[in-house]
């Protein structure tokens, strides 16, 4: 339960608040225009943080099954596919 | 077989969701907020031909080849095409948008610093597109 809402905790900083007070911010009156040089590169950013999450993630599955699977792999077991000639 | 659970795949497939999710509605909210027009900006009329730039405020004045803004303000650029089509961009203040004869297009930004930036077009459009440029004139606030 704890981890659960640590979770929640985590993901309102890092997400849901910084959105919500962009939302409000989008400026009608002079002084307080919003400059889409920030928006656009702080997306650039981001998008780059989700790309490297994303091939961190993938990358390190495939290297981590590879590892793990392996015929060397000291728990390594045939699978009924293989037969049991191992 | 005994042992096998399914847990990891579902997470993995959880993650990448989310992720996509997240993709989606930062870039959503991006779009929507450097979409939004700011009550009272200015429109400028951008007209691009081979190959330079002409401007017409909403006063009638008319530029050629430069354009004179004031810090502070917004502006809307409804951008037109006599010929081809070209791309209006001002480098420095990330503005770029398309100018598609037959059509209005629109993009507004609002200059934070007096200075002078480079206007390019950026769509080849011809022989001399390399040289369809102008200058953005920013200015300190006359009132």
């Amino acid at each position: 339960m704890k981890g659960i809402l640590g979770l929640f905790l985590a993901l309102a900083i890092l997400v849901i608040i910084p959105a919500v007070d962009l939302a409000f911010a989008a400026g009608d009156e002079p002084g307080e225009y919003l400059d889409r040089r920030v928006i656009i590169w702080n997306l650039f950013f981001r998008m780059m943080t989700i790309a490297f999450v994303v091939g961190a993630v993938v990358s390190g599955t495939i290297i981590w099954q590879v590892w793990r699977f392996r015929e060397s792999h000291p728990k390594a077991k045939p699978t009924p596919y293989e037969g049991t000639d191992w | 077989m005994s042992g096998h659970s399914n847990w990891p795949e579902w997470i993995y497939v959880a993650v990448v969701i989310a992720l996509m999710c997240w993709v989606g509605a930062e870039a959503w909210n991006a779009e929507r907020l450097v979409e939004h027009v700011p009550e009272g900006a200015e429109i400028i009329k951008v007209t691009g031909q081979q190959w330079f730039w002409t401007f017409e405020h909403e006063d009638g004045t008319k530029e050629i080849g430069e354009l004179h803004v004031e810090v502070g303000k917004a502006y809307k650029f409804e951008i037109h095409s006599k010929d081809v089509i070209h791309s209006f961009n001002i480098h420095d203040y990330v503005v770029l948008m398309d100018a598609v004869p037959g059509r209005v297009t629109t993009v507004w930004f609002a200059p934070t610093d007096a200075g002078t930036h480079d206007i390019q077009c950026r769509e080849y459009c011809g022989l001399i597109h390399y040289n369809m440029r102008g200058t953005l004139i920013v200015e300190d606030p006359s009132t």
